[in-house]
């Protein structure tokens, strides 16, 4: 399991230069505008993009059915991309988190540890859409779960705004029962992102599992 | 070792895999261990449905597989690691290069051979630091072939892997499957529709016509028991039938596949049967049965 982990790391390797040119860019404009955020969210949507083209280069190269001839299992092949979505996950983390500490020390600037705090949700949220999107890609392909990435991220989104705001315009304040539960969240971010996180993960790998055991090539 | 003392490294009974447009139907044959054997048939016969199949890739309604005795599917890792298998076109990832092949395989065959991979790296001329994308077809499959080999492999799965190679390339890649062949537990099982090929290696053949086995047989006995008769068009009816495969007809005469050559030579002193081939074999099998 360990070569196909590997294999992923070296083809996303090839593509790396242009990670780091990326890096060093917003880099400079984090530094310049004293905002890590965009940088943050820059390297953040490169690995993601990064993760995504692994599944490309392996159907490009009609992979799956030649792996499966190798001495892994099936399960072996999924677990090697969780667990390579994770290892790109914390890369972001740690890419981010050193250029916040950097920025900050350079800068003078207080609240490091908030800083961090913040860019690890955003790997959560990162591990989020992985979880979703995952099992996607097992069913259907990288080609056509593209274009359900796009359907899956904009349609909630925009019809979400779209209902907030008809919502908003027959009830500008919102019920009291909500602000309430939303406090309630807020003041326990810090447990429900990790567990909802790792609830998610595991729920998304189970539906991987299954869905590539039965999968014919 | 389990490979050691099977008598067929791959024996497949009875397997039935129903597509909309084709059927695989009740599919059998064994492939003996020690043997290289030809799995031929035109194109869209089965034989790339059979080898998925054989590799647990696609699932059957009907019958089963074993490799080395055990069930093919869910085979364990110890046994898949003494497969080798190449398919039709490559299935390496375009930027890798042999070194990166050499490091990613290390880590997935637990008896993977660097010496024995640089070796056929060397042998083939294959170039260490360019990308698979820049290797020529040629080039790939005897990348593929290079991995299949490099790890103590004693069955070979090869998928038309010969296919739409110069013959120069191709004869290279025989000889690499002939000194294979030269250690008695190795076994090698290919599908092609080059019957140049199976003539050339073969030990067994098995030909599939439109998702059925015509026949699994030595290619030897299977020479040894037809012959071709050529005699004049009104001379046909005078064969017996029962020893009839097919017959070709043109504006000079008739030429007659029979089967089972030495009884028909006691039974029929009019007509001397010649020496045929497997082509010409097959091509009387799949066209001449109708002109019969």
């Amino acid at each position: 399991m360990k070569g196909l982990i590997i294999k992923d790391l070296i083809n996303m390797s090839k593509s790396i230069k242009i990670v780091l040119a990326l890096a060093v860019f917003y880099g400079v404009m984090a530094f310049s505008t004293e905002n890590p955020s965009g940088f943050a969210s820059i390297i953040l949507l490169v690995l993601a993009m990064s993760m995504l083209s692994t599944y490309t280069y392996d159907e490009m190269a009609n992979w799956d059915i030649y792996a499966l001839t190798l001495p892994i299992s099936r399960d072996n092949i999924i677990q090697a991309k969780y667990i390579f979505m994770i290892i790109i996950s914390l890369l972001g983390f740690i890419l981010n988190g050193l250029t916040l500490i950097l920025i900050n020390w350079l800068t003078k600037a207080s609240g490091v540890f908030d800083g961090l705090v913040y860019v690890a949700y955003g790997t959560a949220i990162v591990i989020w859409f992985y979880s979703i999107i995952i099992p996607v890609i097992t069913k259907v392909g990288i080609t056509k779960a593209r274009l359900y990435i796009v359907l899956f991220y904009t349609i909630p989104f925009l019809s979400g705004t779209f209902i907030f705001k008809q919502i908003k315009k027959l009830q500008p304040e919102p019920p009291e029962g909500l602000v309430k539960f939303l406090e309630i969240l807020i003041r326990n971010v810090d447990t429900i992102i990790p567990i909802l996180t790792i609830v998610l993960l595991g729920i998304s790998y189970y539906i991987s599992v299954m869905i590539y055991r039965k999968k014919q090539f | 070792m389990v490979a050691n003392t099977q008598k067929n490294a791959i024996e497949v009974d009875n397997i039935t895999i129903r597509y909309d447009d084709f059927t695989l139907d009740k599919v059998s044959f064994n492939v003996p261990s020690g043997s290289i054997m030809g799995f031929v048939g035109e194109n869209g016969a089965g034989k790339t449905t059979t080898i998925k199949a054989i590799l647990d890739l696609i699932r059957t309604e009907e019958g089963s597989i074993r490799i080395w005795g055990k069930p093919s599917k869910n085979l364990h890792k110890d046994l898949k690691a003494m497969i080798g298998v190449v398919f039709d076109g490559s299935n390496l990832h375009e930027n890798l290069t042999v070194d990166n092949v050499n490091f990613i395989m290390s880590d997935i065959y637990p008896n993977w051979r660097p010496k024995v991979f640089y070796n056929y790296v060397e042998k083939l001329k294959l170039p260490k630091n360019k990308k698979f994308k820049e290797f020529s077809r040629g080039m790939k499959m005897k990348l593929s072939i290079a991995i299949a080999l490099s790890h103590d492999s004693k069955l070979l799965i090869l998928d038309e892997a010969t296919s739409g190679l110069d013959p120069m390339i191709r004869d290279e890649i025989l000889d690499i499957f002939m000194e294979f062949i030269q250690d008695e537990e190795h076994t090698i099982f290919f599908s092609t529709h080059i019957i140049s090929d199976i003539e050339k290696i073969a030990d067994y053949v098995t030909f599939i016509h439109d998702g059925k086995i015509v026949f699994s047989e030595s290619k030897d006995e299977l020479i040894y028991n037809h012959g071709i008769i050529p005699c004049r068009k009104e001379d046909v009816q005078k064969i017996d039938k029962r020893f009839i495969v097919g017959t070709r007809q043109s504006n000079y005469g008739a030429e007659v596949m029979i089967r089972n050559v030495d009884e028909f030579k006691r039974k029929n002193r009019e007509f001397i049967p010649e020496r045929t081939s497997i082509e010409e074999i097959m091509l009387y099998i799949s066209r001449g049965k109708e002109s019969v």
